[in-house]
């Protein structure tokens, strides 16, 4: 095609007018609006989060204040979605909920998000467990965060299977069974498995989280070094697993599939690692495979190794909104004690807040899913001793595309421990460099 | 309309001195309207497109060529290093291979049975609209939907497809571990969306096809495969061309099914062993997993020259395949009507 001069010319103005139109719509207004003024906030949370009744109160209680609420349906969509919109530049909502398994990437650019110690964070840090609020701590002492739930971890067990193994099936039981390191853990499995041929756990990935997990350092040192070739804690635990998973304790399932639920049901496996949040998980699958309460999945007080921690998320002020005050204000209201009971019982996340951990661990109420289990006085049990891990920025990579490949092969018998750890180590160097 | 506007120069002269800018000035925009008219009425068109395509083809190029980490944004130029890297990287490779056999056992299938079924849509059948419209059906669903029913469909412990085979003896196919086997069901998924719309358009052009070709084909005797190969197809060659042309660009950028296809790894990988990632799902990974921008960028500039490459080669293939039947048609058809016309007199 050939240009003339003047539709050059026509197509430069009209491309600069274009150009014009689009940047006058990213520029941001400076001003706050003021106390009373109707306000619309914007807020965007991902999985079960069970806030939908607290916006109602919110708004009840603050006339002037409209929630609009986009839920995301996974966290690893959602981190998706931060990450193109922070890469962008603009398109964050005025409160966006962050993952604890992705802070690390977060923190890199921690100055896009507001330093909440503006808005008075902290007064109100002695509200949290003091990690929770570390995590959401920049190196510079920025508080980015204000925590909503933590990931301690128990152990969901099916009492027909363990009873069928001549195992302890009653909660109590199973709990002293099961105290120890993850070689007891292991050891028990094994048994189970010699007695009935069936796997011990789903698949060796979420078990392989666990384990990191909960080690004061993971992938990374506190210092922020890449901390997997030469690890001897790391390399140890991943030597269990593999010989655990060689003995045939492991059903290699697909994670988040699980053969549409029916395996939670079928008695394919007869453990899980159950951090709070995970309850809805394991609920939600065994409901979608055709099971209910009478399937058998119950929640015991312990978990291998000691306490545990996976995940968790928080919510944060992007710089881009125009509405800070506002934002920090309702944020900050969600994540009280009062209003985390709520969001307990709503969605079963764990509160963060130290009041509202007191008031589940003094009232139980028994969940009519796992055999009546106080699940919520078990993980404020579980949450005790629980230590802050340093994520680092390629964390979730790690996790997902380095030892998740490896572990998978292993679980099918295709790679055996020492080849599933070189793999790993080969991935990590192609992968994270 | 240039002569109208020019008589009255000619004929009478400027009667003040003051007239003659005027109606030079009006000239000027007449013959600007004339000239620039048209271009103004497909400029919108292009505008849209040096936003929307050309725009972000060039900044593309120029984040390809920066270190450009996801959420730090532009760092250090680092010239073709990014590609570099991509062109020595196996999965690259291994997604090109994946992105490859994907499309092959796709879109050949599609097309030849598009092409039968547009065939038989030609045809007097009953209801023809009702079936013109079925086949078109599939490709309302979204690729969403079509791919998390497949994803079900081939689980390998309980689907439809495992459950079925297993009815005549089969062994169950590990549809989502076994890279050949993983190809073929993502493949279906591609083809259950697109073999309607392709029938569609093929169909549009089949009944452009003079009938009195086909009617006086028939009276000298040729059956109706005959009729199929030696006119239908030849006739309809530029729209064959313009479906295997949007196939391609199509087929090569599958990403949809394969990333919902396997639910377990996040980290869109494409199963855990990178069976059925594809390029565009490699692309993905890099930007929104490993968070390396510039080396996505650069895939996205090799995806863009392979589709190029192989567009350009299927157009070739495409065009010498229809055109030697062709010539051989017109010649033969010719003579054929020719001879017809003779007779009749």
């Amino acid at each position: 095609m050939r240009l003339s001069r003047r539709t050059t010319a026509g197509a430069a103005v009209a491309g600069a007018a274009a150009f014009a139109l689009v940047a006058s719509g990213c520029a941001t207004e400076a001003s706050e609006p003021s106390a009373d003024e109707p306000i619309e906030l914007t807020i965007t949370t991902f999985g079960t989060f069970g806030y939908e009744d607290l916006y109602e109160e919110y708004m009840d209680l603050n006339p002037n204040v409209t929630i609009v609420a986009n839920n995301i349906d996974t966290g690893g969509n959602a981190r998706t979605d931060t990450f193109t919109k922070l890469a962008a530049g603009s398109g964050l909502s005025d409160i966006v909920a962050l993952e604890e398994g992705w802070l690390g990437s977060i923190m890199e650019v921690s100055g896009e998000f507001v330093d909440l110690r503006d808005y008075g964070i902290e007064d109100r840090a002695g509200d949290w467990v003091d990690w929770k609020y570390q995590q959401a701590t920049d190196p510079d002492g920025r508080v980015i965060g204000y925590g909503t739930d933590i990931g301690p971890e128990g152990i969901c067990f099916n009492g027909p299977l363990f009873e069928a193994a001549g195992l302890p099936s009653d909660r109590e039981g199973v709990a002293e069974l099961l105290d120890g390191g993850w070689d007891t853990f292991f050891e028990v499995g094994q048994q189970y498995v010699d007695a009935t041929g069936k796997a011990w756990y789903d698949h060796s990935g979420f078990v392989w989280n666990a384990m990191v997990n909960q080690l004061p350092e993971g992938y990374y040192t506190s210092d922020g070094e890449l901390n997997v070739d030469g690890n001897a804690e790391l390399k140890a635990r991943f030597d269990q697993l593999a010989a655990a998973t060689e003995g045939g304790q492991s059903a290699a399932q697909g994670a988040w599939d699980w053969n549409g639920g029916q395996s939670f049901v079928d008695g394919t496996f007869a453990t899980f690692v159950c951090p709070g949040w995970m309850l809805g998980v394991v609920q939600g699958n065994t409901e979608a495979g055709g099971g209910d309460a009478s399937t058998g999945w119950d929640f015991a007080d312990v978990f291998p190794g000691g306490a545990a921690n996976w995940g968790g998320a928080f919510l944060a002020v992007p710089e881009t909104s125009d509405k800070k005050e506002a934002a920090a204000a309702l944020a900050s209201w969600l994540t009280e004690p009062e209003q985390q009971i709520t969001q307990f019982e709503a969605a079963g996340t764990f509160p963060s807040t130290l009041e509202a951990q007191a008031e589940l661990a003094a009232n139980p109420t028994p969940n009519a899913f796992f055999n009546d289990a106080p699940v919520g006085s078990i993980l404020a049990g579980r949450a005790e001793g629980v230590v802050a891990q340093f994520k680092g920025p390629d964390d979730s990579l790690i996790q997902e595309n380095v030892f998740g490949p490896p572990l998978q092969a292993l679980d099918r018998g295709e790679l055996d421990g020492e080849g599933a750890w070189a793999e790993a180590l080969a991935l990590l160097d192609e992968l994270v460099g | 309309m240039t002569s109208t506007l020019a008589r009255p120069e000619q004929g009478t002269p400027p009667a003040t001195p003051g007239a003659a800018p005027r109606r030079r000035t009006g000239l000027t925009l007449a013959r600007f309207d004339l000239k620039a008219s048209p271009y103004l009425y497909i400029a919108p068109f292009f505008v849209l497109f040096a936003v929307t395509g050309l725009f972000p083809l060039i900044y593309t190029l120029v984040v390809s060529l920066h270190d450009w980490p996801l959420l730090q944004g532009q760092g250090d130029f680092v010239g073709f290093d990014n590609f570099a890297a991509v062109l020595g990287d196996r999965f690259f490779w291994n997604s090109i291979g994946n992105t490859l056999s994907i499309f092959l056992i796709s879109t050949v299938p599609q097309l030849a049975m598009a092409l039968v079924l547009a065939a038989i849509l030609d045809q007097h059948l009953k209801a023809r609209t009702f079936w013109r419209m079925s086949v078109l059906l599939p490709y309302v669903v979204t690729p969403v939907a079509v791919a998390l029913i497949f994803s079900s469909v081939f689980s390998e412990d309980s689907g439809l497809v495992n459950n079925l085979i297993g009815l005549v003896g089969i062994d169950p196919v590990e549809w989502k571990h076994d890279v050949f086997a993983s190809h073929v069901a993502i493949a279906t998924m591609v083809n259950w969306r697109w073999t309607g719309y392709n029938t569609l358009i093929l169909l549009a052009a089949m009944q452009a096809v003079p009938r009195d070709l086909h009617e006086s084909a028939a009276i000298d005797g040729a059956g109706a495969s005959r009729r199929f190969f030696s006119i239908t197809i030849p006739s309809i060659r530029p729209t064959v061309i313009f479906v295997i042309i949007t196939s391609t660009i199509g087929g090569l950028q599958i990403f949809a099914e394969p990333r919902l296809f396997d639910v377990s790894n996040a980290g869109g990988i494409g199963g855990a062993q990178r069976q059925f990632q594809t390029t565009v799902l490699y692309l993905w990974e890099m930007a929104f997993f490993r968070q390396d921008f510039g080396r996505a960028a650069a895939i996205a500039w090799l995806l863009f020259l392979l589709i190029v490459a192989i567009g350009l080669v299927n157009f070739g293939i495409s065009r010498r395949i229809a055109s030697v039947e062709g010539n051989r048609l017109n010649r033969r058809a010719r003579r054929q009507l020719a001879a017809h016309r003779r007779g009749n007199r």
